[in-house]
């Protein structure tokens, strides 16, 4: 039976990271979902009518920038910036009605990083080229608790109370916000 | 955004611990064991160290990872320690009068918690038994006596064999005193047999037969001095001169000097005795009512309303080291604590060191305030204000007054 990285640690951990993250260091972004349903695709692949995204969530996160670098083409002076925004993943699930229905509770974002997706810093976007969800504590992700068909594990019996999965790191590049027809409305 | 739910995490088991809010209520039931739950003075100043913990460790400033049952739990046992120095106390400074006391009365339990104890010398009449015993001035041990039969050129006498025959085991006995001894001294003083070393006997003291000092009713008032000292020289002659009685006693074999003559055939040689056992039942007094060890000393819990704002304030201070120790340790289970992509240290070392320190500065303030608060610490303090007043007043011009 496992010991160590119950529920209960688990909980600490995700006080002590939106102390961190929200009081502390207070680094945000605002990210824009994109809506596939709603977008449509020519005989090409290509989303010819443009991009559709949800409406924009602003998350805390811990924000790592690369430097800003200036190519040369034959098309000229280019721009590029990597960013790799670093979210909490508990930050990203939908409301837990268990402990998210606290009137002040601001967490409960509910949506599911992936690549295509479009994250605003600064006044520029960001599109996200990759995601890295492999942070796991004690080496386990309560998600798969390897139970068989009856809900059993032979070897370990609440293997979904233990380990967490911590992050989801997104790894970004910098895009110019007219071509998603994404326009600044607030902020 | 419904759809895109986590589908496969189990929000159940997402656990949420709270941590401290802000403010408290407290409710009796809220401490580990309850000792104080029901004080007025407890249930008032129990939110209130809350807070002033929680303060004294950033909040608002930062989160304190804690429950209101946790300052709860840190309170309980500050007043408990504090409880428990003070009482532990009382016990070392009382103990020589309590040990032996009922610690019931008509089948209730005493309290000594609001007790005023006069110290008595009880205790120590009974530890100055043991010397009575072995001095044969009084004690809590009975003396016997016994005799063997003497026989004329017979020196050695086995008293384990006489005791044997008593119905007495030879270990059991301790032979305290012997009487093998001549008259005393006193006995050839006036007799004028005594006159082997120039002595005149009972002649000198009373000027008989024309001893120098005139006839009929005159006669010298000697000194007693005078008497002591012919005494002594008696004593000493026949020490000297004579073969005196004297005997030597090991492991109850009973040697006597001088060899017994005829005269002394059949006669009894006494001694006196006690019986090992006798001692040792002697020295353990079981009462099931008494106080016999300090845990037996009835202290019960201490009432919170009456711990004035002194003894207060040291709870209090006790209770913030407390917190901190619990504080520490809840943010050092884990070295290291996971954030996006990192990790990172919290403060645990400092926590636990603060709180060690703390604990110790404390309790050792707490222990030398006790003690220079002894009986022994205020009557030594008193002397010395006694010899500092003399002193000053001694400094005082003294006037000569002229009528």
């Amino acid at each position: 039976m496992a010991l160590y990285g119950e529920a209960r640690d688990i909980s600490l951990f995700r006080t002590i990271n939106r102390e961190l993250m929200g009081n502390i260091i207070s680094q945000e972004c605002i990210y824009y979902k994109y809506r596939l349903a709603e977008t449509k695709v020519n005989m090409y692949g290509e989303a010819a009518d443009g991009r559709y995204f949800f409406d924009p969530v602003i998350l805390n996160c811990l924000i790592e920038r690369q430097d800003q670098e200036y190519p040369e083409s034959d098309l000229g002076v280019d721009f590029q910036w990597g960013i790799t925004f670093k979210f909490l993943r508990d930050d990203l699930l939908g409301k837990n009605p268990c402990i998210d229905n606290q009137p002040d509770n601001v967490y409960g974002a509910n949506l599911v990083p992936e690549v295509g997706d479009v994250i605003m810093y600064q006044n520029g976007y960001y599109e996200v080229d990759n995601t890295n969800a492999n942070q796991f504590f004690v080496g386990k992700n309560p998600d798969y608790p390897f139970l068989d068909d009856e809900g059993n594990n032979p070897l370990e019996t609440d293997l979904a109370n233990f380990g967490s999965s911590i992050s989801i790191i997104c790894q970004t590049h910098y895009v110019p916000g007219d071509r998603y027809n994404i326009q600044r409305q607030r902020l | 955004m419904g759809a895109l739910f986590f589908h496969i995490y189990n929000q159940n088991i997402m656990a949420n611990i709270p941590i401290w809010p802000g403010s408290s209520s407290f409710h009796p039931g809220d401490t580990p064991f309850g000792f104080y739950d029901y004080d007025s003075d407890f249930q008032k100043d129990a939110d209130k160290v809350a807070n002033f913990c929680a303060l004294r460790l950033g909040y608002p400033i930062e989160n304190v990872e804690l429950q209101d049952i946790n300052f709860y739990a840190a309170f309980e046992e500050a007043v408990t320690v504090y409880a428990n120095e003070l009482f532990a106390y009382k016990q070392r400074e009382e103990f020589l009068t309590l040990e032996g006391t009922p610690y019931s009365y008509e089948n209730t339990n005493v309290d000594l918690q609001n007790a005023i104890i006069t110290p008595n010398l009880q205790r120590i009449v009974d530890l100055s038994e043991q010397y009575g015993t072995w001095a044969g001035v009084g004690g809590n041990v009975d003396w016997y006596s016994g005799s063997v039969v003497l026989t004329s050129s017979i020196q050695d006498y086995d008293l384990d064999a006489w005791a044997t025959s008593q119905g007495l085991t030879g270990s059991d006995v301790e032979i305290m005193r012997i009487f093998y001894q001549g008259p005393p001294a006193i006995d050839e003083m006036y007799t004028p047999y005594a006159a082997g070393f120039g002595f005149d006997g009972d002649a000198a003291a009373f000027a008989f037969m024309g001893g120098g000092y005139g006839f009929g009713d005159n006669f010298l008032m000697m000194p007693l001095s005078y008497d002591m000292q012919t005494i002594q020289a008696i004593e000493m002659s026949n020490d000297v001169r004579l073969s005196n009685y004297t005997f030597q006693l090991i492991n109850n074999k009973l040697r006597i000097f001088p060899v017994p003559g005829r005269d002394d055939d059949g006669c009894n040689l006494w001694f006196e005795y006690m019986l090992k056992s006798d001692e040792a039942c002697a020295s353990v007094d079981v009462d099931p009512n008494a106080i016999s060890n300090i845990s037996q000393v009835p202290f019960r819990n201490m009432d919170y309303n009456g711990i004035n704002s002194v003894g207060r304030a040291w709870i209090f201070e006790y209770t913030l080291a407390l917190v901190k120790e619990i504080l520490g340790y809840v943010r050092g289970k884990y070295t290291q604590v996971p954030i996006p992509g990192a990790e990172i240290t919290l403060n645990q070392a400092d926590l636990l060191s603060s709180a060690e320190a703390d604990k110790n500065k404390l309790i050792d303030r707490l222990r030398e305030y006790f003690e220079s608060t002894s009986r022994q610490s205020l009557l030594e303090r008193r002397q010395a204000e006694s010899v500092a007043r003399n002193s000053e007043l001694g400094e005082v011009p003294m006037t000569i007054f002229i009528g």
